[in-house]
């Protein structure tokens, strides 16, 4: 089967600006895809080339299998886009705007599934209100919706919980796993590295065009995530017994760890330190964090 | 073809009008009304008679014409460029809609904000003057004619305008200095010279003169307004689905 999404050495330039360097990635049918990086490092506009938005330099780009270059138009019936900046036609209901919505992806009218996505972005309140009206969170989720409201098959969050509260992003969180379930391919790029944690099956950091990293989220935390461990003591500690290892604190009475792949595991340093009789007092674990790891990503620290 | 799509681009547009009819069909309707009111009546015209037709009759076709032209033109603009500005643009950019599509749903949708407001213009004008349409087929041909086109000469507007000032260059400085000089008010044959010959270079004099043949009756022929019509009707079309195919100014 082909892949949803195929981008082969793709380049984008604006002036002697370089946005996207020769990108090359594959999205499969049916996974959550996080696209990472630091502002300007060219996800908006790998986003943008697959959804018509941006005009691309060089390069290739197939949705659905099909050449871009040869129907620019047949794929995008089941492609979504959540776009980073919050529009609205303020003519319109937010009821009116998801039938319109309905209607460019060539659908009829089909209320049902409007009453369904209010429902989900707790939005059922505000079906008959003029979009103009809403707050910045609800114009959020109106976006959520226009994006969702044709049943895409491959859907494009871009930075989708920007500047929304905690409740949304847990919504949007759960509605993006209920979309895996039914077999939607979801690609997201966001600043909130524990969302793409919380979510993402594969991860791919970019930075100034250039794609750093591409790798399934669970083998790469495995493979560079460090886990901290801190241990309080209730006295001061001389010295680490047999096999406990970290770094003691200038005033003895902290010890911290970082567990890695080749280390020894955070559960037998505190075994060691357990079994040494040492006066623990406090235990606090830091687990290993995707935002980490891109940090290092970007610093150049680890690669591929 | 995605019909659906150019459907709902259509209903939305008008629709969009409809939601602020003050602005979009009643305020041109009073302009083009208190025009046939000041130009026939105040000033004298009731008396006058143009090319052995009542002034008040002779004005008809030009003012019909003018309140097509205007709102064709700027409901096709505004709209489009009010979507670029509100950002609304991405949702036609993602969503399946060709050229063909994004031309039919705007240009439908502008063509009847014009043509209503000729056709309201026009039974204003009926208070006045009587009804006098004396080749339908030709008079309605040019009338849609001048919808479509304007439509599209609009939407180019749209799509290039980056500023709202850049939006009104056209209304302004092109679109009324021609249409006033278009012989919507007289005859530019009863012009002295050089005006009559300057006069005949202005495209809107022969739009106007065929729409007054058709209407009226009147002797003047209406093949070179047509052949006009028809030539901008190619090219804008053209020009547009170009400008919407490669995304000029649409997408970076």
């Amino acid at each position: 089967m082909a892949p949803v999404l195929e981008v082969d050495g793709l380049v984008k330039q604006y002036g002697t600006t370089r946005a996207l360097d020769g990108v090359s990635l594959r999205i499969e049918a049916g996974e959550i895809f996080a696209l990472l990086g630091p502002n300007g490092a060219g996800k908006t506009t790998l986003i943008g080339a697959a959804c018509g938005l941006v005009r691309k330099t060089s390069g290739k780009v197939h949705l659905f299998g099909v050449d871009l270059d040869v129907d620019p138009i047949t794929p995008r019936y089941r492609v979504g886009l959540v776009p980073q900046e919050i529009n609205f036609d303020p003519f319109f209901t937010v009821r009116e705007s998801l039938r319109i919505q309905q209607g460019y992806f060539g659908q009829a009218r089909d209320d049902e599934r409007i009453d369904e996505l209010l429902a989900a972005l707790s939005l059922t309140p505000k079906a008959e209100a003029q979009t103009r009206a809403l707050s910045g969170g609800m114009k959020r989720r109106l976006l959520i919706a226009k994006a969702l409201v044709h049943r895409p098959k491959l859907v494009f969050l871009d930075e989708p919980t920007a500047g929304v509260d905690v409740e949304l992003r847990r919504d949007l969180w759960s509605y993006v796993r209920k979309l895996k379930a039914e077999g939607t391919t979801v690609v997201l790029t966001t600043h909130y590295l524990e969302e793409a944690q919380e979510l993402a099956d594969r991860v791919g950091v970019i930075d100034r065009g250039r794609l750093l990293l591409l790798e399934e989220k669970t083998a790469l935390i495995q493979r560079l995530g460090q886990k901290q461990l801190v241990v309080r003591f209730g006295a001061k500690v001389a010295s680490l017994p047999q096999g406990a290892a970290g770094t003691l604190s200038e005033d003895q009475l902290e010890l911290h760890f970082l567990e890695h792949a080749g280390t020894q595991t955070s559960a037998q340093v505190l075994s060691a330190l357990f079994a040494a009789g040492l006066p623990v007092a406090d235990v606090a674990m830091q687990p290993a964090r995707l935002e980490d790891i891109m940090l290092r990503v970007l610093k150049g620290e680890v690669g591929p | 073809m995605n019909v659906i799509g150019a459907q709902a681009l259509f209903v939305k547009e008008v629709r969009r009008f409809l939601r602020v009819p003050g602005q979009t069909v009643l305020q041109p309707l009073i302009g083009t009304s208190l025009y046939f009111v000041v130009f026939a009546y105040t000033l004298g015209g009731r008396q006058s008679e143009i090319e052995g037709v009542p002034y008040v009759q002779y004005i008809v076709p030009g003012l019909v014409f003018l309140g097509i032209a205007n709102n064709a033109f700027l409901n096709a603009s505004s709209s489009f460029f009010i979507t670029k500005i509100q950002g609304t643009l991405v949702d036609l950019l993602v969503a399946p809609l060709g050229p063909l599509e994004l031309l039919l749903g705007f240009i439908s949708g502008a063509m009847t904000r014009g043509l209503l407001v000729g056709l309201l213009t026009w039974l204003v004008a009926l208070l006045f003057s009587g009804g006098h349409v004396v080749h339908l087929g030709g008079t309605v041909l040019f009338l849609l004619l001048c919808a479509y086109v304007f439509s599209m000469l609009g939407l180019i507007a749209g799509i290039w305008a980056e500023k709202f000032e850049q939006i009104n260059f056209f209304p302004t400085f092109l679109m009324m200095p021609l249409t006033f000089l278009g012989g919507v008010f007289y005859s530019v044959q009863h012009l002295p010279e050089p005006f009559r010959t300057i006069s005949l270079f202005n495209p809107v004099v022969h739009m106007v003169e065929g729409l007054r043949a058709g209407m009226l009756g009147l002797p003047q022929t209406s093949a070179l307004g047509l052949g006009l019509l028809l030539s901008l009707a190619v090219g804008s079309t053209v020009a547009a689905w170009q400008m919407l195919r490669v995304g000029y100014k649409l997408k970076s």
